[in-house]
């Protein structure tokens, strides 16, 4: 069920992404690979797979983008496994994927802000220390990148600039 | 002695085991899978591509000058998908036996890269799943397009 601005405090912020649309999303986080396919996890795979927010009407919501730069939103919605959940965000309906991009999440019938989709950063940062960038910072990312270099081919680099 | 075991007494092994079922089918129960379904099968070839880059349009995201930032994303969560010669996004929601679908530096590893899977397909609500059997050929990042557009989106 998709529901209206008013009674629910949304305040998503618009990107200007084509097809975006600011809403609040209702309803049930689930595992997209249990709730499509019945190969479940527990605890939703604890932030390991990709969640998403089951509708009243059956609609299934993918949720691919938290407020964390590079980051998605399985950690925020990860501890309302199987919970009903207000999202504040943005609905994209491209024609290649829909998802969602949640800014907020809250329990459902809470009245209190929604939490900003965050905890991406605060467990990275329990595992690795506080970084201005995380990406840049990230261990296994770094390792990735040493291995092939950043444009993903070893021993091919940027021309330098001029 | 747990608070459990104290409410069972001294539980068998199996009895133990039997209520670990049941607490699984009840998390079953509210987390899905109210409509789990049978895809069809599918080979598919394209670029392992970053979800949230290719429809936000925020930058230029494909090939080398998109691999590192599609590392990053990869690695933080956002969902990965392959990009067919016509555009469309298939949602990569296992590997083989590996469902970690999030944060997974398997694949991460693949990112950008040109390859051709078989698997199931499983569209709902605008989104093609993808479960994907098995990587049938990777021919690595072949698509150059550093030259014209740099390193995406900061440029190191």
């Amino acid at each position: 069920m998709f529901c209206a601005a008013a009674g629910f405090a949304q305040a998503a912020e618009p990107w200007g992404i084509p097809h975006e649309k600011p809403l609040v999303l209702k309803g049930r986080v689930v595992d997209a690979l249990c709730h499509l396919k019945g190969v479940c996890a527990p605890d939703c795979g604890a932030g390991k797979r990709q969640l998403g927010i089951l509708e009243a009407n059956g609609r299934f919501r993918l949720v691919g983008k938290g407020q964390v730069d590079f980051a998605g939103a399985a950690p925020d919605l990860a501890g309302f496994c199987g919970r009903e959940v207000e999202a504040d965000g943005l609905l994209i309906e491209n024609p290649a994927i829909t998802l969602f991009f949640a800014q907020g999440v809250r329990e459902a019938g809470s009245t209190a802000p929604f939490t900003p989709t965050e905890r991406f950063k605060t467990q990275w940062e329990a595992r690795n220390g506080a970084a201005p960038e995380w990406w840049r910072a990230d261990p296994e990312s770094n390792a990735i990148i040493a291995e092939t270099g950043p444009l993903g081919i070893k021993g091919l680099l940027p021309k330098p600039k001029p | 002695m747990t608070a459990l075991s104290q409410w069972l007494g001294r539980p068998s092994a199996r009895a133990l085991r039997r209520l670990a079922a049941a607490a699984s089918l009840l998390g079953a129960a509210l987390t899905g899978p109210a409509l789990a379904q049978d895809g069809r099968r599918v080979s598919v070839t394209g670029e392992i591509a970053d979800s949230w880059c290719t429809i936000s349009g925020l930058m230029f995201a494909k090939g080398t000058a998109h691999h590192q930032c599609a590392v990053w994303c990869a690695l933080g969560g956002i969902p990965v998908a392959i990009r067919d010669a016509e555009g469309a996004l298939y949602l990569i929601l296992r590997i083989g036996d590996d469902t970690d679908s999030a944060a997974n530096p398997r694949i991460a590893r693949i990112a950008t890269h040109e390859v051709t899977v078989n698997g199931e397909l499983l569209e709902r609500d605008g989104v093609k799943h993808l479960l994907v059997d098995q990587i049938a050929d990777d021919k690595g990042v072949i698509n150059l397009t550093h030259d014209e557009h740099g390193i995406q989106p900061f440029g190191n």
